[in-house]
């Protein structure tokens, strides 16, 4: 099966300008989604901004660490205190919401899921993408981390996988030369396919599996 | 159709340590009430502290499933493990604050290193769903033709943040769970781990298909017209290549909520002229969130496999606007089951299970 891959998106974001930026794009604050449903959203609204198109989609993210902020604040600063916690911040439902806030929003979304992968183990999100295409015309797949200490910022990279060609599309295939192939990791592995340039084609390798990305017409 | 079978399960929960015990309980008189320090049905093991426990139900219920099984040593250590909970190790937090707490993932490596599985781990979190989003996963990985045997680890502990979680939302009895039943007025929490080893190995019960939906009318709670659950059950009996007519048997998802109940109770009404008998287990076994999925099959096979429908701890008195009435009783003649399972996030799967033989 041939599956395409369209429109990488890239997205950082400083913590202190995430609500502003939830704000700007969806003109309402979604406190009620948590942060990092919110930054999974943004970073997918971007990319389905950039795509196009508006069939049936699966939404399948990975995250390393998940909902880091959601679960210290719920834990440091109610539980501690014998305050009750959030509903809309608790932790069991942060990192699934994503989904549901984009079906209603935009997207008809007909499956979802939050995976946590260590690093190197992006390569299986465009594995399961391919799957889930015998259900969903387009599958929507990102990676999330929020920011760690230091004041790096959040990352939120997606792109959508199709069996559609289109103009400007990556064409994917699972590579068979693994060992030509670059390390990449979950954080950067979007980042690299947005960045490539050039005719030659781009193999990137995660954990047990590469792949081989090459532009289409 | 899927090439898969439920090859066999393993389950701890507040019914028992293990499967043969929640099976007995499940036939004996029904407990509703709620024990313990919080609100939670809580399995029977101790341990020392919060992971000392975790890791002594984890060897508990491997050593079951090993028994089970019965693969060659060489093939536990090739499985793959793909673990689904809604809430993995939050719970380390109540005994050693933030330097107990660990990546889902690597809480997910520990668990399957318990069972001897050392292929690739994946930990999917879809809230309530998430046990069947393991399992989703796996039937994946064995159409793929990689693996012949999957790991499905489903796993809720007890935490604080869950119950204030569901305490914030105002969706706990103070009581007991009644799925369906007129005076039912929230869940119950509960706790598991339950296995189940998928294979390509044709074995009495074959997963003849999954289907997965999306309801996204609350990020809490399903449409009240029940659209998404019917849609969804729909698609699975599509893919079974099912009548309605030929399903023996639904286990519900119902756990006791009032609208939740409702609205599956019209999905149910809508898709089946006649409707078949039905189940709900979260009255006995609690709500066990994302280890629900696979607790609750696990423990409706091992009935099944002794002939019994297990009886709905907790419906006594029907309500007629949701017109469901599950009952527990004989068995012996329920070769097709849909089996419900949704959550928050607006996650809605449906499971068609087929007696292979």
């Amino acid at each position: 099966m041939n599956v395409y891959l369209l429109a990488p998106t890239v997205l950082r974001v400083a913590p202190e300008d995430l609500p502003a930026r939830v704000r700007a794009r969806f003109a309402a604050e979604l406190r009620r989604a948590g942060g990092f449903a919110q930054l999974c959203l943004l970073g997918a609204q971007a990319c389905l901004d950039a795509a196009g198109g508006d069939g049936p989609l699966g939404v399948l993210w990975a995250s390393e660490f998940g909902a880091v902020h959601a679960t210290r604040a719920a834990l440091d600063e109610d539980l501690k205190r014998g305050e009750p916690a959030m509903p809309f911040t608790f932790i069991a439902m942060q990192p699934h919401l994503a989904g549901a806030l984009l079906a209603q929003r935009s997207h008809p979304v007909t499956r979802t899921a939050c995976l946590y992968l260590p690093p190197d183990a992006w390569s299986r999100l465009p594995r399961l993408a391919l799957g889930w295409l015998a259900d969903c015309e387009q599958v929507l797949v990102g990676w999330v981390e929020e920011s760690g200490s230091g004041g790096a910022a959040h990352r939120s990279d997606w792109c959508l996988f199709q069996e559609k060609p289109v103009a400007g599309a990556v064409r994917c295939e699972r590579a068979l030369e693994a060992e030509n192939a670059a390390a990449a990791a979950g954080e950067d592995w979007i980042a690299r396919i947005a960045a490539w340039s050039g005719p030659a084609p781009l193999l990137l390798r995660g954990g047990e599996d590469a792949w081989r990305f090459t532009r289409h017409g | 159709m899927t090439g898969a079978f439920v090859r066999a399960c393993a389950l701890a929960s507040a019914l028992g340590p293990d499967l043969e015990a929640a099976v007995e309980r499940l036939a004996g008189t029904p407990d509703t009430k709620i024990g313990g320090p919080w609100p939670y049905f809580a399995i029977p093991i101790s341990g020392k502290d919060w992971r000392k426990r975790a890791e002594a139900i984890a060897r508990s219920v491997a050593g079951d499933l090993r028994r089970e099984g019965a693969l060659a040593p060489g093939e536990w250590a090739a499985l793959p493990c793909i673990v689904g909970s809604s809430s993995f190790c939050v719970g380390a937090w109540d005994d050693g604050g933030w330097q107990a707490l660990e990546p889902s993932f690597e809480f997910s490596s520990s668990l399957a290193k318990a069972f001897g599985a050392r292929g690739p781990v994946t930990a999917v979190s879809t809230t309530c769903t998430s046990g069947f989003s393991a399992l989703d996963i796996a039937l994946g990985l064995i159409a793929e033709g990689e693996f012949r045997d999957v790991l499905v680890l489903g796993v809720e502990f007890c935490n604080r943040l869950t119950v204030a979680g569901f305490a914030g939302l105002q969706l706990l009895s103070a009581t007991a769970a009644r799925p369906c039943d007129r005076e039912r007025d929230g869940l119950v929490l509960g706790e598991a781990l339950a296995a189940v080893l998928v294979s390509a190995a044709p074995a009495p019960w074959r997963i003849a298909a999954l289907a997965t939906g999306m309801d996204a009318a609350s990020v809490t709670g399903p449409a009240p017209d029940g659209t998404a659950t019917a849609k969804t059950m729909r698609a699975a009996l599509a893919r079974a290549q099912w009548e309605t007519s030929r399903v023996d048997l639904i286990k519900l998802q119902s756990g006791g909520g009032p609208l939740a109940d409702l609205a599956e109770g019209r999905a149910v009404r809508e898709l089946f002229a006649t409707v078949p008998g039905s189940v709900s287990l979260k009255g006995a076994l609690g709500h066990t969130l994302g280890a629900s999925g696979p607790a609750e099959l696990a423990l409706l096979l091992a009935s099944l496999s002794r002939g019994r429908v297990p009886a709905t701890w907790g419906f006594a008195k029907p309500d007629e606007e949701l017109g469901l009435a599950p009952s527990g009783g004989d068995g012996k003649g329920v070769r097709r089951v849909l089996f419900n399972l949704s959550g928050f996030g607006g996650s809605v799967m449906s499971l068609a299970l087929e007696k292979a033989a």
